[in-house]
């Protein structure tokens, strides 16, 4: 088991090296610069910049470096733990990024549990009580939920609140919290916005897991085990959360990886629309605005996670099912 | 002045020593000095605990007295706004509007600021700027002469900072004009030929973006300056900031959106960074400005901008009332909205249609090579009167803008003085599609294809594209109507919707064939990047080869038409002759701009462009009518230290 995970970690510099690549191409790919961006913006708010104001901010910023010299340097700065200087904000990214870092997990745990907590107890009643009504209203729900895009919902969301609730809820604190420091009154504002988003969030994957869940509980019920147990006169509830509940788990945990990543970039537009400080958003100003060594960092974070998830769901699949075996 | 570098305690003291001062060298003897000015009640108790120097000692000599709009305002309260993020630096610029001189509400003069005056020499080569005797940064340090020469020469003229001067601080020959010192309070402007806009610089010279306005706080930044820092010292800070270049640094440092330690004239200092989710600004204790009744400005305790990643999301917020007054980014498409939950009674709305210009117009590329015989056709003036008149405008409006504002070309404002005339204003906008269709005859694209498309001489349809930006709320719907027009008298017409920085990098390469904006400084022609001007690479389809041809002197591209000339010779004639010849090369110039059509005016005179003003209902002095445009800074040119919040 030691041999395996040491294995998959020295896969990883390999690995984040061909992403690396992958990353810098994606980010270079639109045409222009963050300059020709930026020149964009500031004539959409009616300034404008010289010619020679914008070359020579260019080559301060080495942009106009051929595009090898551009990825080397910047690989060099990843090597020392450099995440580099955000073109936009002139601030190191790594600030940048480990400021959203603490709303963007607390907002996506939240709803990662919203999600488990409703979406369990949900699959193993329709499972266990399957074509009864509750199981067609939970149905109808769960495709609703599927059906419908994130942001969507949220603008529903919001606007519902608004037309009748008389909140706005755009954010996760109100406007006197969100510069303040950290208080227990700014904790109470906190709990106070992100029931919305979480459970704006929360919901597709609520009405996916129910659907596992269901389905897999299902398979599981019939096999002979079961009728075992139940011969030898068990409680139902004992014979369902014992053994067929735990084996049910399997594909749910087996992507506990994606999900480490998607915590990060699942929000990206659901966070736009509700203006969640959160790090989608700022990934997609980055790449509008052509932020490479931003978008880039980020997105490197996200190949990082991806690959660390995969590994933990494979331990955790390992632990949890003695069945599987590592390797051959 | 290094004293004052790090330790709070002794920037208080230093405050205060040169507050006691200032009260005994210029209000010495006078019993009543101590009441003559009134302040907020936050700032009267600093001062009795000792913190600030009194009212009177902190104000200059003669302050900025600030005319109100409707009555003298209570202090206290926060002005909510929204803004998008450090790329709209400019929300902050437009609301302090920072500089020396600046435009009246109506945007038709230029009045004092910071500065008490300015005296031109009779042949205008020479301009003196006279400072306010007292007056001094948010930190309590004197604003002096030396500040704006410390502009001058270290960065205006230093090439790590600024690969070029200004261009308002050029000669004709490209030759940095003259900046001196006289005394103390005074600096005198020499240039070699007559600088007849100076002012109208000046109005403009206040650090938007993201340059240098035209004078810093030097006590505080030659700590940043190799000039006056030894350089392993700057590099150590260089260093530590994460940055490679000292002026990467130095850029940071002295921009007050980016730094809360940079001190600042505005009204309100920065107290976080703009990169920072909220960023808020706080009352200068030591503003130069006082209203009719003595009290010191601004009125407000701060400002709170929140970041907002989405226009939509700001706008809802706006409709729920989060914000004390909000004009940028408010889109008017959803004026409607607006109006209706005015009724809840949080807020009021506004609306202040564009100063000059039009609100959507189209141009052509005049150089346009990828089709020749596309690029000819668009060169050709019968062509573009044809596709100008092929346009049912009053549709547009109705659909597009609401029924809001008018038909007309990129000119300025009838109340303007460069407006040249209704002739011109109104000139080639009717809907005449049968003159359109003789026109086209008559240029010979008379064959068609079955679908009704023209034929051009190389057999293939005729195919106009039209690119815009979805920058501003209603242009692609514009677009798709111009389009549905121009098909009507046999033109194809195929709309491109393109995200901001494709469209620019296609035509600074020559690969649009037409673009949607709008004419929104078309009321200051010859200053700033106006599009009349094809020297100004930056806003501009009309001829990306033009443009090329002039930067190299003939030796690339295409040389302009006499027309386009003509526009460039009279906005080089406009910077060095006097305010009345000004106004007849304006008028002129404008008469050029509407008979050629290389840009075919839409609407005009609506608020599309941050002219819909969302306010709360407490928040009062906001003028009902305002010369709205970049230029102006508006709603800066609204005197924003006058706003307060009623209770």
């Amino acid at each position: 088991m030691i041999a395996y995970i040491l294995q998959r970690l020295l896969l990883l510099p390999v690995l984040l090296f061909f992403f690396s690549i992958m990353v810098f191409a994606i980010v270079q790919a639109p045409p222009g610069d963050f300059l020709t961006s930026y020149v964009a913006t500031l004539a959409a708010s009616g300034s404008s910049m010289s010619a020679e104001h914008i070359d020579a901010l260019r080559h301060q910023y080495g942009l106009d470096q051929p595009l090898i010299i551009q990825y080397l340097k910047w690989v060099q700065n990843l090597l020392t733990g450099n995440l580099g200087l955000s073109l936009e904000y002139q601030r190191p990214n790594a600030d940048l990024i480990g400021e959203q870092l603490f709303l963007t997990i607390a907002l996506a745990l939240f709803s990662f549990v919203l999600t488990w907590v409703i979406a369990i107890p949900a699959g193993i009643y329709s499972a266990t009580h399957q074509r009864s009504i509750v199981d067609y209203v939970l149905a109808v729900f769960n495709y609703v939920g599927v059906a419908t895009p994130n942001f969507m919902l949220a603008l529903i969301l919001m606007w519902l609140a608004f037309a009748y609730f008389d909140i706005g809820i755009t954010g996760l604190f109100s406007s006197e919290f969100a510069g303040a420091p950290w208080s227990g009154a700014k904790v109470v504002d906190l709990l106070k916005h992100i029931w919305l988003p979480a459970l704006v969030l929360a919901i597709a994957g609520t009405a996916r897991l129910t659907r596992v869940m269901r389905a897999n509980l299902l398979d599981e019920l019939n096999k002979p085990y079961v009728m075992t147990a139940r011969a030898k006169g068990l409680n139902e509830w004992r014979v369902v959360l014992r053994y067929p509940v735990r084996l049910a788990f399997n594909p749910l945990v087996s992507t506990i990886g994606w999900y480490l990543p998607a915590l990060f970039s699942g929000s990206l537009i659901v966070a736009t629309v509700m203006n969640l400080p959160n790090i989608g958003p700022l990934l997609l100003r980055a790449l509008v605005n052509q932020d490479m060594y931003l978008a880039g960092a980020i997105l490197l974070i996200y190949c990082f996670l991806t690959i660390i998830g995969t590994l933990l769901s494979d331990i955790l699949l390992v632990w949890l099912d003695p069945r599987i075996r590592l390797g051959g | 002045m290094k004293l004052i570098a790090r330790k709070p305690a002794l920037i208080v003291f230093a405050a205060l020593a040169s507050g006691l001062l200032l009260a005994g060298t210029v209000l010495v003897g006078s019993a009543w000095a101590q009441t003559k000015y009134k302040e907020s009640p936050a700032l009267a108790e600093e001062v009795k605990a000792g913190k600030l120097p009194a009212v009177d000692a902190r104000l200059p000599e003669q302050p900025l007295v600030v005319p109100v709009v409707e009555r003298a305002g209570q202090y206290g309260g926060v002005w909510r706004r929204a803004f998008l993020g450090p790329a709209d630096a400019n929300n902050y610029v437009r609301v302090v509007y920072d500089s020396l001189f600046r435009f009246s509400p109506d945007g038709a003069k230029i009045e004092p600021k910071l500065a008490a005056g300015a005296q031109p020499s009779a042949d205008y080569k020479q301009w003196t700027i006279t400072l306010r005797k007292g007056s001094r940064w948010s930190d309590g340090a004197p604003f002096t002469a030396d500040d704006i020469v410390f502009w001058y020469k270290d960065i205006a003229l230093n090439r790590d900072l600024m690969p070029a001067p200004p261009p308002w601080i050029r000669n004709a020959d490209g030759s940095p004009a003259l900046v001196e010192k006289t005394d103390t309070y005074t600096v005198r402007f020499t240039y070699k030929e007559p600088a007849t806009l100076f002012l109208t610089a000046l109005a403009n010279a206040d650090g938007a973006d993201r340059g240098y306005a035209m004078f810093q706080p030097a006590h505080y930044l030659k700590r940043f300056h190799p000039s006056y820092t030894p350089k392993e010292e700057v590099d150590k800070l260089v260093q530590a900031a994460g940055f490679k270049t000292w002026g990467e640094l130095f850029a940071t440092r002295s921009q007050p959106p980016e730094n809360p330690d940079r001190p600042s004239m505005a009204a309100w200092v920065s107290e976080s960074r703009i990169s920072d989710p909220v960023f808020t600004l706080r009352r200068n204790p030591y503003y130069i400005g006082v209203d009719p009744e003595g009290n010191q400005l601004p009125y407000l305790d701060s400002v709170r901008f929140t970041y907002f990643a989405d226009t939509q999301a700001l706008n809802l917020a706006a409709i729920a009332g989060d914000f004390d007054m909000q004009e940028r980014h408010i889109v008017m498409t959803n004026y409607p909205v607006f109006k209706d939950q005015e009724r809840t009674g949080k807020y009021r709305v506004i609306t202040w249609p564009t100063f000059g210009g039009a609100d959507a117009v189209l141009m052509f590329n005049q150089t346009y090579t990828a089709d020749p015989e596309m690029g000819k056709l668009m060169a050709t003036k019968e062509f573009r009167v044809a596709m100008s008149y092929a346009i049912n405008r009053d549709q547009i409006k109705e659909s597009a803008f609401l029924g809001l504002g008018e038909a007309r070309q990129g000119i300025p404002a009838p109340w303007h003085p460069y407006f040249p005339g209704d002739e011109w204003a109104k000139k080639y906008t009717e809907f005449k599609p049968d003159e359109a269709n003789k026109l086209l005859d008559q240029i010979g694209l008379t064959k068609r294809d079955a679908a009704g498309i023209r034929l051009l001489p190389n057999g293939k349809p005729a195919t106009i594209e039209i690119s815009v930006v979805p920058a501003f709320g209603a242009w692609p719907d514009v677009a798709q109507l111009i389009a549905r027009d121009w098909e009507k008298v046999g033109i194809k017409s195929v709309v491109q919707i393109r995200e901001r920085a494709l469209h620019f990098t296609m035509r600074d390469a020559n690969e649009l064939m037409t673009e949607i904006w709008n004419e929104d400084t078309s009321a200051f022609p010859f200053t700033g990047n106006a599009k009349m001007d094809v020297r100004n690479a930056v806003i501009l389809t009309l001829g990306p080869l033009y443009t090329k041809w002039l930067a190299t002197k003939g030796k690339e591209g295409v040389e302009p038409p006499p027309p386009v000339k003509r526009l460039l010779e009279l906005v080089d004639l406009a910077r060095t002759v006097g305010p009345d010849e000004q106004v007849k090369a304006a008028q002129e110039l404008f008469r050029v701009w509407v008979d050629n059509l290389y840009e075919v005016g839409i609407i005009g005179l609506t608020p599309m462009v941050q002219g819909v003003v969302v306010a709360n209902a407490k928040m009062r002095n906001i003028p009902t009518t305002l010369g709205n445009d970049w230029p102006l800074r508006s709603p800066g040119n609204a005197r924003t230290e006058q706003f307060f919040l009623a209770r």
